[in-house]
């Protein structure tokens, strides 16, 4: 049978991943770039945590009534891994969010073409 | 016995948290604690390494899970080499900046030697660990923490250096975990040697697909070329010892995770000449780009990454003579560029852009500053009888016995082209009048004494390479045993 759970979350994610990029590398204003750098973020957990996703499993947890459904249990790796890269990505939105409040009161504008002294 | 490796990611860790707190009770300990806390690691770090220069490396399991269950730390004669040489330019990094912003107000001090600390721990954890979650951890640990330094004065146009860094680190992060995804998905296991022993099972599609994009999220931070654009804003814009941070400390465990990651965990074909190539192009291009530039920091920033990546040829040539040769690269460049920094940031001290005819005629005035500033310079170029010359030479030969003529012909061009742009400074400090109204800024006596500690240390190697070559024999040996490596890990005894 075709899974079509599995093929519509892995379709989102990549979405997700998709059009976060095309959010942080195409649009002009820093605010714009940050939302799109925590789309890809979401982008990546959600495809990540689908790895270990079983239809119909339980927690990974031996209780009475589970003790033979090892075989069914959802990979709790994935979720660990993913727990922790939110927190990170949280702290890093918050400081680039920090660090557009600076630019704007340095610069005066957050649009991301009219700010270039630094090059090359 | 002194401790075991873990003290080395989790005291530091622990300081970085406790600054704030004990701060509260005498504000001097804010500036001591991280010192005592680089002493200890550093003095740790050697009696460790020189113990595993004897009977073989610490591989330690933490919270008893044993490999290739839980987290392990990997104290190898590499690993070992890379932290002791990261903690010793911490120590001299903080001794440089123990009165930084002393008089001016207490916050921003407090702030500095939080991130820090909090920088020497993520890169002494990218270095030791041996599970590659933890890598990724680590990573992010560095970055945010350099990203926070970057805009660390809000007066200069910092905000901006920080942006275009963070931009890269976070994409960075993101094609980091997606590697770590498929890695985990095709073999079920995050522990580097079990990857490592594993990865032959592995479909070629996805090892290659998790192999670029592990080497595009380390490659921002090993400064490889296109990958590097942040480096040089970094450099220029961070505090001044901050940038010598970055060029001893943080691009050195980058490299280290690159390197770990193409000669242990992975077997494809052809990633050394990849590494050989693009180094290459790194070299090149940065050397060429720093002999355009016209501010002093941006130029060392530039000649910084054009070492990274000759570090990266060294190592593309693959065999032991190449891998010995990028290991005593990577020592000279952690120690004289931080040099190049330190007495840099003088010579321009009162200047508001930094420009590079800005330090005319500075040797008449700031005479031993601009002194080590020329020994640096004459080291990092190569002339002998400086540290620098051997390691140019160890490539040389380390080429030439791979017959790589054109390679070698390459490397040669543009060390002259590195000749030419340092000695037009040292030029400008010699031999060129002051300009009216500049105010030279006299060395404090703890930044005298870390550029002349640093300073010994160029000319010691210099004129006995023979005092760190036994050690860089047993780090390279290390790094190509790839069996040894995977072995020491899972065979571990309960």
């Amino acid at each position: 049978m075709f899974k079509y759970i599995e093929f519509s979350i892995y379709g989102a994610s990549i979405l997700l991943i998709l059009i976060g990029l095309y959010g942080a590398l195409v649009k002009k204003s820093l605010i714009k770039i940050v939302i799109g750098l925590s789309i890809v973020d979401a982008g990546v957990h959600l495809i990540f945590v689908a790895m270990g996703y079983i239809r119909g499993g339980t927690a990974p947890i031996f209780s009475p009534g589970f003790e033979n459904d090892a075989s069914r249990m959802v990979d709790p790796i994935p979720q660990a891994l993913v727990l922790t890269a939110i927190v990170i990505g949280f702290a890093v939105t918050a400081v680039a969010l920090s660090l557009v409040i600076r630019l704007y009161k340095h610069h005066d504008t957050l649009r991301i073409d009219e700010i270039k002294n630094l090059k090359w | 016995m002194v401790g075991t490796p873990v003290l080395l990611v989790v005291i530091p860790l622990l300081a970085a948290f406790l600054i704030p707190l004990l701060g509260m009770i005498w504000k001097e300990l804010v500036r001591i604690i991280p010192g005592l806390v680089l002493l200890y690691m550093f003095i740790l770090s050697a009696t460790l390494l020189n113990q595993v220069l004897h009977t073989g490396p610490i591989v330690e399991v933490i919270a008893g899970w044993r490999p290739p269950l839980g987290i392990n730390l990997v104290f190898s004669p590499f690993s070992g080499f890379l932290v002791t040489l990261m903690t010793f330019i911490g120590l001299m990094v903080w001794i440089y900046s123990y009165r930084f912003k002393q008089n001016v107000d207490f916050e921003p001090a407090k702030k500095y030697f939080i991130l820090l600390m909090m920088l020497v721990t993520g890169s002494v954890g990218i270095v030791l660990t041996g599970d590659i979650f933890n890598l990724f951890v680590f990573i992010e640990i560095v970055g945010i923490s350099a990203y926070a330094l970057t805009a660390f004065y809000t007066e200069r146009n910092s905000a901006e250096a920080a942006f275009k860094y963070l931009f890269m680190g976070a994409l960075a992060s993101t094609f980091l975990l997606l590697a770590i995804m498929i890695i985990y998905t095709q073999l079920g296991t995050l522990n580097m040697a079990d990857i490592a022993s594993k990865m032959p099972e592995m479909n070629t599609t996805y090892k290659i697909t998790a192999l670029v994009f592990l080497l595009t999220a380390i490659g921002i931070e090993a400064e490889m070329f296109p990958l590097n654009g942040w480096a040089a804003d970094a450099y220029t814009e961070s505090p001044g010892p901050i940038g010598a941070a970055f060029a001893g400390i943080v691009a050195k465990a980058g490299v280290y995770a690159m390197v770990r990651i193409i000669f242990t965990l992975f077997d494809v074909e052809g990633t050394m000449q990849f590494m050989l190539y693009i180094g290459l192009i790194t070299l090149i291009v940065a050397e060429t780009t720093a002999l355009r530039q016209d501010r002093l920091k941006r130029m060392l920033a530039y000649s910084s990454i054009g070492q990274m990546g000759l570090i990266m040829v060294a190592f593309g040539i693959g065999t032991a003579e190449g891998v010995f040769a990028a290991l005593f690269l990577m020592f000279n460049h952690a120690i004289i560029k931080p040099l190049l920094f330190f007495s840099g940031s003088y010579l321009v001290y009162n200047s508001k852009d930094k420009f590079i005819h800005e330090t005319n005629g500075m040797g008449k005035h700031i005479p031993v500053t601009s002194i080590l500033f020329a020994l640096g310079a004459f080291a990092i170029v190569g002339l002998p009888p400086f540290a620098g010359f051997w390691s140019k030479l160890s490539i040389l030969t380390a080429a030439a016995d791979e017959n790589m003529i054109i390679i070698i012909a390459l490397i040669l061009i543009v060390s002259i082209v590195e000749l030419v742009y340092y000695l037009r400074v040292v030029n400008r400090i010699y031999f060129f009048k002051m300009a009216e109204g500049v105010e030279p800024k006299k060395p404090t006596f703890n930044a005298l004494f870390v550029m002349v500690t640093l300073g010994v240390i160029i000319l010691l190697v210099g004129f006995y390479p023979d005092a760190i070559t036994g050690v860089l024999h047993k780090a390279s040996g290390d790094l190509l045993d790839k069996t040894k490596y995977i072995q020491d890990v899972l065979s571990l005894n309960p």
